[in-house]
């Protein structure tokens, strides 16, 4: 079980610290993670499990901040991963993102939060709506409280109902006056195109997003039109998982307020909505490059936020792309991005240049590759209809509100 | 003096910053020090409490030793305001184990607290105190958890789960079986959240404990859909190791057919799946991987290495008896219960099923698990790398399982090195001659890559692929030699490091793919030499001229062109790196033993050319090198005298063949695939696996079989009904559309729970079978008393405890219909001679000659002193020979000693300084015991008061056989007389915290009842009858008085109530025993 947790800044410094078991890990074994971080550089930080001389070391590295994790016995790794990640998640949602500041400036609520999230290095509590409800989230009307009456708490007095319920994801008592429910489709797709141009890999991850405002303890049940074209379903667990053996029906208590009601994969789809097409040529010393992007299939709605990004190979030594359509930026680290925006009608935007390679190189043997994004509003690639939501149990009626969007996740064009 | 006007971007920024940090304890971060934290601690305020409070904290966080403060905070526990108690009790934890004393001082007001009727208080209260852990406080948390498992509260329970490993962790021996105890309370528990945490709890207390699992076996898989999702990684682990220790492995899954592959090799029954691996050429490795893979998981991969090296494989000690089929109903309904949990949200869990069925699925189930762990690999970063490092395991063992999906595993650019290195192995390692095609393609893309460290792993792929299917050899082949002539162009100039490796990593896969048929890529060999010339690289040059010099004698074209060759080589030997020198001299060497024709002496010269040139080389290497080679071919290198060294050859020289030996011995084949995989031998989603060693507290699989069947399925019941359990919060049914079959909620109350000799407020208790376990039940009872409780109460504390309980609508009637029942007194005489005492064996007649010792527990008390047990030993010649000179002595007195030497050993007893009571003090001896004769004695043993059997060596003939004396705790007591009121008394003085309640069936009186006629015999009387008879009869104990309650029904014998009494012999603390029944009578 995990016996201590450490909270690094980017510089090696370490935020704060919470010891779980009477086996108290010193902080040297931060200063020994930094001196490893900084000699091996970015294939240290990027390992998750690492062994040193005296601990087994679980490492998650989000938005600036490292968590790390320390055992000295087996135990699952992903259970020390999956917490960690769940920590910094809850983090993330109570002080409105991650950064070195937002957890000194916020230290106590941190600490309070890791002592109720887990107990003698097994997790205790990791529901967010509980959460919320044993400790209060830091927020304006408390802070101006606190400036003003000097008394800060922000521990609840009682136990959430919910710990003891059956349903232990959702709060026990929960009036509205407005009862609505909304469910988002949001999909991501990943692509791969190689060389050739030829779709290697082109698959939907998504998830159904629900944002449930509805009063006692409601029992909905969502049905889909097309259930089978799913490939991989992960749920939450307030998800009975017998219903959707046996008719592909997702039958919930849900928690209160924003959840991830379900995520989903649909593999081998045939067709991307917009096509990517780099072209590199070289010879004697310098390349010319140009990138033509448009719609191959209209979806239907707008697809907007396109950009292109890639990588050039370090022996380029400069380039002069310019583009007929959106901006495109050169990073110091010798990222391109070029941002389109919405793709015309009239015409289809281009890139084109030229780089200068290496004193002699005559030709690029590397080739960079083009990650690419956009968003399509109102639009479930993966053809995912919803049916119907039904609501049991609470006997008034409801608002529903159905949304759809897709963008780009690992979008890639080699070139 | 004002500030400037004109504020630049970075002051606005930091105004900001401030804004948003007021209200914040940012200011306490920043500088926790800049007010006198002390007197803060002592206001009476409690926000002056918690500011100093949270400048502590700042200061733990930042590393700093505040300890200091720790009386002054102590006091602070106190306190009714919850934040600042969550503050202390943060500190507190922190610094328990520095300050051990002064955390003493605590104790009292979570004792205080544990009662206070809101949960959370109770909660937090039992986990600082659990906390804290000092072995002196242990006993009393024991108790304190052993009072929250059975809390109305679900969150208090799961607390008391959390409490049990850091009981456990304080290694207090005496504490296991209680702590056990509670295990297996609070797995029975009926909420999930309880279970799950009681499950992490087993898991780290007593992982072998199967009886506790066993027990609610079905219940568990049941639960497990509804378990939280930390428990069920837990539970998934639990559940596993269980079924195999008790079931053994199943017969259709993957290991079994493993086995009988090796078994009945010429049989073609196998699996359509492992023929299919089966196919390709390295099949056979394969299996042998995934054997060895399932092996390790049973013995644990040092011991199964070793043994498999040392004794050259000998066949695998499992036989088919550790199988049982798929179809056995505790396998189907834990595959069962896991499979739905593969869709989980949490990767761990997702892991822990896919391990199960990997383990235990029938071979065509297996697959279910791979599309869930390729839907993981689309989560975190870091959960990623830890499923792909599993999956490289399942692909290896079993390659047919991803290879339709090798298109999930294609590499992103955005993957770490890692990550793309495992995919890469595991791509090559499920290479179909269907997919290699697109694969190949595939890594063409990856080659251009301008991370070149990735470019040479998929290079280095490329030629593993091309070993798993030689078929696609020279496809593969193609693709290399063609990124090689790539190479040479772009690296003529100015190539960097990560260039140079793609190269040499290109001509290794080469030099692999051609040691698979070395004749049929001679033209191959050739080209590579004649680009020798624009090879740079010494590595990749020196691998090549290895090739020259191991493959001279191939074909026609290359014999031909070795003159050529070496003449080259000797000319440029002077400019090359040194790794290629020592290459040079050792093909010239194996050129000159191979090859026999015109040119041996154009490769002599070249030799001691190469030689001459090598003893003055700056490397030692390279002139060791020469000198070795010139004592080999000692007549080589001297070109004069042909003729000589031409005989010396024939008469087969010495060094000849040792030159042969060194130069000439074929190259073992290494399969390079089974390099990486080789310390992956850990159980799938463990630590180890992925550290390549195994971490402290792994553990292997249990043996399978390795549980016996009797002593669990007379305990396999229902669970106690739970409608009478005390959770105040039974709220909807949720679970009960996820229960995976029908389990029969009928409770077999009516018969077994007849007389349920149980606390009413018991809860969810373990029932324990009576029939012929009454001495280990006894045991349990009176072991209290051994371990340090000093003293057994009854239960009216804990119900006092409990009546300040809202809500327990239920206990509380039902306490109150007994406190008003009114009840009689009633004495049973002619008790002591009915007592049957129990007997032991001492010695069984066939170790012992035909003589037959037997023990028993007497009820008195000795003479000597009072720590003395007294033991009578009966003897019983059962030979048809007279036995001579039988004496009992103590074992360590007698060793050393002439084994008929008794006297001086007796004597040697008596000597001893009477500092401590001696252990034994001896019977008399019995000179000759007739056939047929029986003789008894009386010994007074000490047992040190504790459980250990005490060893004694039995004398007979002049024969020495050792023998064990196991103690009865039940008579490590001794009876106390007392009245009523004394008991009552007493009972009313004895201290908090020693109390130890516990709950049992009872069925002895039914057979009583039975036998007698009912009419005559009052079934009251007769139940406490049969009761005191027990109890009597196992420990040696006083019985005080018997309350019979005078209820309007007759059917109710609830209410019954025998009160014991007894002390302890070695410090004459009174040990109180109240015994109340709970039952009906059947009617």
């Amino acid at each position: 079980m995990l016996q201590c947790i450490f909270l690094l800044s980017d510089s090696g410094e370490v935020i704060l610290e919470k010891q779980l078991t009477g086996h108290s890990v010193d902080r040297s074994i931060c200063a020994w993670f930094w001196e490893q971080a900084i000699s091996q550089g970015d294939s240290f930080k990027q390992q998750p499990v690492i062994a040193s001389p005296t601990h087994y070391i679980f490492q998650v590295y989000r938005e600036g901040i490292t968590f790390l994790a320390c055992t000295q016995v087996e135990m699952p790794p992903l259970m020390g991963i999956e917490f960690l990640c769940r920590v910094a998640n809850i983090l993330n949602d109570y002080l409105g993102g991650l950064n070195e500041d937002l957890i000194k400036d916020n230290f106590v609520i941190v600490y309070e939060l890791l002592d109720e999230m887990i107990d003698n290095g097994f997790p205790l509590t990791t529901e967010p709506n509980i959460l919320r409800e044993m400790i209060a989230p830091p927020n304006i009307v408390n802070k101006v409280l606190s400036v003003v009456t000097g008394s800060s708490s922000n521990v609840s007095e009682t136990l959430p109902g919910a710990t003891a319920s059956c349903v232990p994801w959702r709060a026990s008592d929960v009036k509205y006056s407005k009862n609505e429910v909304f469910v988002d489709l949001v999909e991501e797709m990943d692509a791969i195109i190689n060389r050739d141009g030829a779709l290697v890999k082109c698959e939907i991850y998504g998830e159904v997003q629900v944002n449930c405002h509805i009063s006692g303890l409601p029992d909905l049940t969502l049905s889909f039109a097309n259930p089978s074209i799913l490939d991989d379903v992960r749920f939450h667990p307030c998800v009975r998982f017998k219903p959707w053996e046996s008719h592909q029906i997702l039958s919930f208590v849900p928690p209160d307020g924003q959840f991830k009601l379900m995520s989903y994969r649909k593999v081998k789809l045939q067709n991307t909505p917009i096509y990517v097409k780099p072209q590199l040529t070289s010879d004697e010393g310098t390349c010319r490059f140009s990138v033509l992007v448009g719609i191959r299939n209209n979806p239907g709605k707008t697809i907007d936020s396109v950009t292109v990004e890639f990588q050039l190979p370090p022996c380029i030594l400069s380039t002069d792309l310019t583009s007929n359509h959106g901006t495109v930026n050169i990073f110091a680290n010798k990222m391109c991005s070029w941002s389109i925006g919405r793709i015309p009608k009239d015409k289809s935007p281009s890139l084109s240049g030229t780089f200068v390679l290496e004193d002699g190189l005559k030709r690029l043997h590397v080739f960079p590759t083009l990650q690419v994004s956009f968003r399509i509003m109102g639009v479930a690639l993966s053809g995912l209809k919803i049916d119907k939501l039904d609501l049991k149990t609470v006997p008034y009626s409801f608002y529903k509100g159905f949304r759809a969007l897709t963008r780009a996740g690992e979008f890639e064009v080699r070139s | 003096m004002f500030p400037q006007f004109g504020a630049t971007a970075e002051s606005l920024s930091k105004a900001s910053t401030l804004v948003f940090r007021i209200g914040t304890d940012a200011h306490l971060y920043d500088d926790p020090e800049d007010v006198n934290i002390s007197p803060l601690l002592d206001s009476k305020f409690d926000e002056e409490k918690c500011e100093a409070l949270k400048r502590l904290l700042a200061l733990i966080a930042q590393g700093f030793d505040v300890s200091n403060f720790f009386p002054q905070v102590v006091k602070n526990v106190a306190t009714q305001s919850l934040e600042v108690k969550k503050l202390v009790y943060l500190y507190l934890l922190h610094y328990a184990e520095k300050r051990p004393n002064e955390a003493l001082l605590s104790i009292n007001y979570f004792q205080k607290d544990l009662g206070d009727p809101n949960p959370l208080v109770r909660a937090w209260a039992l986990r600082a105190m659990a906390g804290i852990r000092l072995h002196a406080i242990a006993p009393i948390v024991l108790v304190a958890v052993g009072k929250c498992a059975r809390d109305p509260s679900v969150y208090v329970r799961k607390c008391a789960a959390n409490a049990l490993p850091k009981l456990h962790d304080l290694r207090l021996e005496e504490n296991t079986s209680s702590i056990e105890e509670i295990i297996g309370i609070l797995l029975n528990d009926h909420s999930p959240g309880v279970v799950g945490a009681a499950a992490s709890a087993f898991a780290s207390v007593c992982p072998n404990n199967f009886s506790l699992i066993g027990r609610n076996y079905r219940r568990l898989c049941e639960i497990l859909p509804d378990v939280e999702e930390w428990g069920q990684i837990i539970l998934i682990g639990i559940l596993l190791r269980y079924v195999i220790a008790r079931h053994g492995l199943t017969e259709d899954s993957i290991i079994f057919s493993l086995y009988h592959k090796k078994d009945y090799n010429s049989e073609d029954d196998l699996d359509i799946t492992l023929k299919e691996d089966a196919r390709d050429a390295s099949g056979k490795i394969v299996s042998e991987l995934a054997n060895m893979v399932f092996q390790s998981y049973i013995e644990g991969p040092d011991e199964y290495l070793s043994r498999s090296s040392s004794t050259n494989r000998v066949s695998p000690k499992l036989d088919s008896l550790i199988f049982t089929s798929s179809s056995n109903d505790d396998v189907k309904i834990l595959l069962q219960c896991t499979s739905p949990l593969l869709w989980s949200n949490n990767s761990a869990v997702v892991l822990a099923a896919a391990g199960v069925h990997w383990i235990m699925a029938p071979q065509k189930d297996v697959k279910r698990i791979v599309k869930p762990l390729l839907f993981v690999l689309r989560s975190s970063y870091a959960s990623r790398y830890v499923v792909l490092c599993n999956i490289q395991v399942f692909a290896k063992a079993m390659p047919s399982l991803f290879a339709p999906h090798y298109e999930d595993l294609f590499i992103c650019s955005s993957d770490s090195y890692q990550i793309k290195a495992l995919k890469l192995e595991i791509l090559s390692s499920i290479a179909t001659d269907l997919s290699i095609s697109f694969m190949l393609k595939e890594f063409q893309d990856y080659i251009k890559d301008p991370d070149r460290r990735f470019a040479a792993s998929t290079v280095a792929a490329i030629g593993l692929c091309a070993q798993r299917l030689p078929k696609m050899a020279n496809t593969c082949l193609e693709v290399l030699l063609s990124l090689i002539r790539q190479e040479f162009l772009s690296s003529e100039i100015g190539s960097t490091d990560g260039e140079e490796g793609v190269l040499i990593q290109a001509i290794m896969s080469i030099k692999s793919i051609i040691k698979l048929d070395p004749p049929s890529y001679e033209k191959v060999i050739i080209q590579l030499v004649r680009s020798l010339d624009i090879i740079k690289i010494p590595a990749a040059r020196a691998m090549v001229i290895w090739m020259v010099g191991e493959y001279c004698s191939l074909g026609e074209m290359i014999p031909r062109m070795l003159t050529t060759i070496l003449k080259y080589l000797a000319w440029c030997f002077a400019s090359e790196a040194s790794e290629t020198k020592l290459q040079i001299l050792n093909t010239a060497a194996k050129v000159l033993l191979r090859i026999k024709g015109d040119d041996i002496l154009t490769h002599r010269k070249v030799l001691s050319y190469v030689a001459k040139l090598a003893e003055c080389d700056q490397n030692y290497d390279i002139r060791d090198r020469a000198r070795f080679l010139k004592k080999l071919f000692p007549c080589n290198m001297d070109c004069q005298h042909e003729e000589e060294e031409k005989d010396q050859l024939q008469t087969g020289d010495l060094s000849y063949v040792l030159a042969e030996c060194i130069f000439g011995g074929q190259t073992k084949a290494v399969t390079a695939s089974h390099e990486p995989i080789n310390y992956r031998y850990y159980l799938p989603g463990s630590l180890s696996q992925i550290v390549f060693h195994a971490a402290p507290g792994y553990e292997t699989l249990p043996k399978p079989h390795s549980l016996p069947y009797d002593d669990l399925d007379s305990n396999e019941e229902d669970d106690p009904d739970t409608s009478g359990s005390l959770d105040e919060e039974s709220a909807s049914d949720y679970s009960s559309e996820h229960s995976v079959t029908g389990s029969s909620n009928a409770s077999g109350s009516d018969e077994t729970a007849f007389a349920n000799e149980a606390d009413q407020d018991a809860g969810p208790l373990i029932p324990i079978s009576d029939i012929g376990n009454i001495s280990e039940n006894q045991n349990e009872v009176s072991h209290s008393g051994s371990a340090d409780f000093e003293d057994l109460m009854s239960t009216k504390s804990l119900e006092s405890w409990l009546d300040e309980q809202p809500g327990l609508s239920k206990e509380n009637a039902t306490e109150q219909s007994q406190v008003h029942r009114s009840s009689a007194r009633i004495t049973i005489g002619n008790m002591k001679s009915r007592v049957k005492p129990k007997f032991y064996t001492l010695l069984d007649p066939a170790n012992g000659n035909g003589l037959k010792v037997n023990y028993s527990f007497s009820s008195e008390t000795s003479s000597i002193s009072p720590r003395l047990v007294c033991i009578e030993v009966f003897f019983e010649n059962c030979s048809l020979e007279p036995i001579a000179e039988i004496a009992l002595i103590d074992e360590d007195s007698s060793k050393g000693l002439d084994s008929t030497d008794q006297t001086s050993s007796e004597a040697e007893i008596t000597l001893k300084p009477h500092i401590d009571v001696p252990n034994l003090v001896s019977m008399e001896d019995i000179p000759c015991l007739e056939p047929g004769q029986t003789a008894k004695r009386s010994l007074q043993v000490h047992f040190h008061h504790h459980l250990l059997p005490v060893k004694l060596a039995l004398f007979s003939d002049g024969k020495k056989i050792p023998v064990k004396l196991r103690p009865d705790i039940g008579y490590f007591v001794k009876p106390r007389p007392m009245s009523i009121e004394a008991f009552r008394d007493m009972e009313s003085h004895l201290r908090g915290m020693f109390e130890y309640t516990r709950s049992c069936a009872f069925t002895d009186h039914i057979e009583e009842l039975k036998g007698s006629n009912s009419l005559t015999k009052d079934s009251f009387l007769v139940i406490c009858e049969t009761l005191a008879l027990k109890m009597l009869s196992n420990a040696n104990v006083f019985l005080v008085s018997v309350d019979m309650p005078v209820s309007a029904n007759l059917d109710d014998a609830s209410g019954l109530c025998l009160r014991f009494s007894s002390e302890i012999l070695s410090n004459s603390v009174p040990c109180l025993i109240t015994v109340t029944v709970e039952g009906f009578f059947k009617l």
